[in-house]
């Protein structure tokens, strides 16, 4: 056994006991071959469990030089009791598109933190990146050299910087795709190469890109910019594969239900009366889509992939202003440009983001999401300086204030009122 | 309204030294008020070059980033460093 030392953690004890796989195990089975940063790190964490509060400050240091993001400082207030997790800083490594490597990549990863960090590493974090948990402030510029040098490896966002792109898996494995999602990711990351490692804002900024309204990466309830595929043709009906689906010749949802008898697929209830816009119907055994009314729930194609496929004129919905905090829940993102057409080099949508940006760079108050600034600011403040038309689409209830708010430049002449004009008509 | 990059920075420079003797940490917006006729975008870009010159400095907060000027307050490392039992 490599010479390291173990603590007493009788409360940690307990989690091993559970069914699952615990990370306590994992966490020692590394330790005991050699790290005692994980032993330490176990050590802390019961000592947190016995006073109920964390032995954990972060902050203060943001990156390597150049960079104002990648690294969250992190610093245990124990430091004699754990003297080797006395820093104990996080790197963000940015994800490639998709999260698509191979072993090779991972390995070599591996081998560099083992080398230069605790081993420890998180596959992924919320924000999609590559975590690697646990170093030195002094080895913190040589990981960035190795990752950069060998592996071609960037760091991620962090800080009130632009947060790392992030997207799902696309048409490289799906075919509800309706945008390369890759491309798009890969694009932005470049091109915001400074708002992503430089703090520029007054808080974090995150992008995501799902493919499909299926939404897999959940940009809808977490980024402040979404761009989601959809069509603006019509759902493609292959009829004769949904007379399949009826006499049970295909199985619902590619199968993925069939692990028991759910009873014969019955299209009426499970697909028709579940529609949200209720724009489907049955002739015979031929179905009709109002596409008119179709709100891109995707239930239908889901549970039909061989009969229902999305439309081949692709591109997508840009949605703006959502957020997940953990203690107040997600924000859903609110709906602004219903179809771009989002084809390289993406100048619409980059132009629609410089005009976000600026207002919010100008406007936002310190820690302020974008989602929170138009609350704040009012979506009509926010239409005006991203010069968007207003759509029905963007009306979230019917309105309940009685009065409309109009800006001068709506009103003719102004609010300049001659007193001396007005009270010649009307006495005082 | 283009700014002159050097005088911009100096400009950042002066009132964030003259703001660190009371606060010692700011965030980018307070930088804005430096000159209020710039782009917060060009504010951004000049205090970021400050950075890379060793004249002002990062701290982070863990979720935000602020801006620092090196030798008013607590340092980035000196703050988690001394004191502490």
């Amino acid at each position: 056994m490599a010479d390291v030392k173990k603590h007493d953690t009788p409360m940690l004890e307990e989690l091993k006991k559970g069914p699952f796989p615990s990370f306590v195990d994992d966490i020692e089975a590394k330790g005991l071959k050699g790290k005692q940063e994980c032993l330490d790190l176990l050590g802390q964490l019961e000592l947190s469990y016995k006073h109920k509060e964390t032995h954990w400050k972060h902050g203060g240091i943001v990156g390597v030089f150049g960079y104002g993001g990648g690294v969250i400082g992190r610093y245990s207030d124990v430091p004699d009791m754990f003297p080797s997790i006395a820093h104990f800083h996080t790197l963000r490594v940015n994800q490639p598109a998709s999260k698509f490597y191979t072993t090779a990549f991972l390995r070599k990863l591996c081998d560099l933190w083992d080398n230069r960090g605790s081993g420890m590493t998180n596959f992924h974090g919320s924000t999609g990146d590559m975590v690697l948990l646990g170093t030195k402030t002094d080895q913190l510029e040589p990981t960035f050299y190795d990752l950069t040098h060998q592996m071609g490896a960037d760091l991620g966002g962090s800080g009130s910087n632009l947060r790392t792109p992030s997207c799902c898996v696309g048409k490289a494995r799906c075919e509800w795709s309706c945008l390369d999602t890759q491309a798009i990711c890969y694009h932005l990351t470049q091109e915001y190469q400074d708002e992503l490692h430089r703090p520029a804002f007054p808080y974090k900024f995150k992008f995501k890109i799902s493919g499909c309204p299926n939404d897999c990466v959940a940009a809808i309830a977490r980024c402040d910019c979404s761009i989601i595929g959809t069509w603006r043709d019509r759902i493609r009906i292959d009829q004769k594969a949904v007379r399949a689906y009826i006499h049970g010749e295909l199985k619902p949802n590619a199968g993925a239900h069939a692990d028991r008898n759910w009873g014969k697929f019955d299209i009426q209830k499970e697909v028709i009366d579940l529609c949200p816009a209720q724009c489907m119907w049955l002739e015979g055994e031929t179905l009709h889509i109002d596409d008119s009314e179709c709100v891109r729930c995707m239930h239908c194609i889901n549970v039909m992939p061989e009969a229902l496929r999305p439309g081949v004129d692709t591109g997508a919905t840009i949605l703006v202003g959502a957020k997940a905090p953990i203690l107040e829940g997600a924000q859903l993102s609110t709906l602004v440009i219903p179809f771009m057409k989002m084809e390289p080099p993406y100048d619409e949508f980059k132009d629609f983001v410089d005009k976000v940006w600026e207002w919010w760079m100008e406007e936002g108050k310190n820690r302020e999401r974008l989602g929170e600034l138009i609350q704040r600011k009012s979506l009509q403040e926010f239409l005006r300086v991203t010069e968007l038309k207003p759509i029905p689409q963007m009306v979230k209830e019917p309105r309940s204030n009685p009065y409309v708010f109009w800006s001068a430049d709506e009103v003719p002449g102004g609010w300049d009122r001659d007193i001396k004009e007005f009270r010649k008509r009307h006495a005082a | 309204m283009a700014v002159n990059k050097e005088e911009l920075k100096q400009k950042i420079l002066e009132y964030a030294t003259k703001k660190a003797k009371h606060k010692s940490k700011m965030y980018i917006k307070d930088l804005y008020k430096a000159d209020p006729s710039a782009k917060p975008r060009e504010i951004k870009n000049a205090a970021n070059e400050l950075v890379r010159e060793g004249k002002l400095e990062f701290f982070s907060s863990g979720s935000t980033v602020m801006y620092g000027v090196p030798g008013y307050g607590k340092g980035v490392e000196e703050a988690f460093e001394e004191g502490e039992e």
